[in-house]
């Protein structure tokens, strides 16, 4: 499997999706905005470039090709995307540690990026792979379907959570009080955010596995 | 031990299906995989490295199960479809450092061996190379991992004359030595006549035989004869074709009894191919 991640990161996925992680996660520094479209740009711009990329190149024939089996092929792919999440998610909180440094706003109308804000980004990426791997792995080269459902899943739950937190009165006091009791509560939503990212993950894997073994190379 | 064993290989799609594909490849020797467009070629190449699924049969490489050794087997198997078109934009060196990562039989020496006698620059791009010198180089990765068996799917089509005769002779000296197999299939028959030990016809997903070169060229005859003796022998006839002064058809020598005025010919591969293709034009019309 490691042979096949380094091949992902070597010849499959471009550096500058790194790039592009790195400048979506400086929109941090952007004051009082809706800060979950930073980490939707993953879905944006990176997933369908990436994997029209994959389709271009070839990559199921020379997959296949490989003396490897199925699984690592679906294992090696899920944690090249997954890495790159990772790497845009701890982007973003350096950038958040640079935007608390830099303001000290009265108030968020929108969610305040905070520990709690970080455990939904980590909720809101595994409901995204859970969306996203399955659809894709039916055919592992056809990607548009599993696109709109990533963007589709991603942009939803951002929706919802915004207007939430907005509009009732529990869930905001609960995301922008950051005294007491609430700061545990916010290590509670990250740990279960990151649970879940864990969860979703892994049942993500096992039903892309159950597709890709039934994919025929045409 | 035989490096290729294929038995009643069946795959069905709703338009068209392989029908119990049998054959064997013995070490040391070419096979020719011929067939026109769409008889079945590709799909039993696929079929036999297990990138499609199947509905029966048995596949064994080197005398071992493919689908349970399969991780195994690859080590020993060099596969080419086409020339290389996956990664064009990366470098040969780039696609190789990849590529040698997953074989434990790699060999550098053998590697830049023949990357100096294909003529091939490591810092070239896939996509500034000849459609003869991708096949070169899909060959040079197989070699540098020591594949004794080589399934290599149309390496020949979209060459020209001259890069072709030289793959074709390269193919010759590969199989010198005894130890290594190489099964291509091709809808250019004049290949086989160059370099192949053994034809393998395959027709609408059927093999139609699996023979050496000249035995199977020798199972069939060309006859010629007027409309009046197209009665006495029309049974026998795989296909025919009428023309100002007769007909012409494609007969088995074994099922034929000489018939007095019948000119009979040995024919080609080309011949048979056509006659076998018109033979499905008539049960279809």
């Amino acid at each position: 499997m490691l042979n096949l991640l380094y091949k992902e990161f070597k010849v499959s996925i471009h550096p500058l999706f790194f790039l592009v992680a790195v400048l979506a996660s400086a929109l941090m520094l952007i004051p009082g905005w809706l800060y979950f479209i930073v980490l939707l740009y993953f879905a944006f711009i990176s997933i369908p470039n990436i994997f029209a990329a994959y389709k271009t190149q070839n990559d199921l024939m020379f997959s296949l090709l490989l003396p490897v089996r199925r699984q690592e092929i679906v294992q090696a792919r899920m944690n090249a995307i997954i890495l790159l999440e990772l790497a845009h998610i701890l982007l973003t909180l350096i950038f958040t540690i640079i935007h608390h440094l830099l303001y000290n706003l009265p108030m968020y109308i929108f969610v305040e990026p905070n520990m709690a804000f970080f455990g939904l980004v980590f909720l809101m990426f595994g409901l995204m792979n859970f969306s996203f791997f399955p659809l894709y792995f039916k055919s592992a080269h056809k990607y548009g379907l599993a696109a709109v459902a990533i963007n589709a899943v991603g942009v939803l739950f951002a929706a919802a959570v915004e207007l939430l937190v907005l509009f009732n009165k529990t869930a905001h006091e609960i995301i922008h009080n950051t005294s007491g009791n609430y700061t545990q509560i916010h290590w509670f939503i990250l740990a279960g955010g990151i649970l879940m990212f864990v969860v979703l993950n892994w049942f993500a894997y096992k039903l892309s596995l159950k597709e890709f073994e039934k994919v025929d190379v045409s | 031990m035989i490096p290729l064993q294929i038995k009643n290989l069946n795959k069905y799609y709703e338009k068209f299906h392989l029908k119990d594909v049998s054959f064997n490849l013995d070490e040391g020797y070419i096979m020719g995989f011929i067939g026109s467009n769409g008889a079945g070629k590709t799909t039993t190449l696929k079929a036999i490295l297990n990138m499609i699924h199947t509905d029966g049969g048995e596949i064994r490489i080197f005398g071992k199960n493919y689908k349970d050794h399969e991780l195994e087997l690859k080590q020993d198997i060099g596969v080419a479809f086409g020339g290389v078109n996956f990664y064009t934009k990366s470098k040969i060196s780039t696609l190789t450092n990849v590529v040698k990562r997953f074989y434990s039989n790699w060999d550098e020496e053998t590697y830049f061996y023949y990357l100096k006698k294909f003529k091939l620059d490591p810092e070239k791009k896939i996509s500034e190379l000849s459609e003869g010198m991708k096949v070169k180089y899909s060959l040079t990765l197989a070699l540098s991992h020591q594949a004794r068996l080589l399934i290599l799917d149309e390496p020949t089509s979209g060459l020209d004359p001259v890069a072709r005769d030289q793959l074709l002779e390269t193919f010759q000296e590969l199989v010198e030595d005894g130890t290594r197999s190489i099964l291509f299939s091709t809808h250019i028959t004049s290949d086989l006549d160059k370099c192949a030990d053994y034809v393998t016809y395959i027709n609408n997903g059927e093999i139609i035989a699996s023979n050496t070169r000249d035995e199977f060229l020798d199972t069939y005859r060309i006859i010629k004869g007027t409309q009046k003796d197209f009665e006495a022998v029309s049974n026998n006839l795989i296909a025919y074709k009428n023309n100002a002064f007769g007909f012409t058809g494609l007969v088995k020598k074994s099922e034929f009894k000489p018939v007095n005025g019948l000119l009979q010919e040995k024919p080609n591969l080309e011949d048979i191919m056509i006659y076998y293709a018109r033979r499905e034009e008539l049960l279809n019309a």
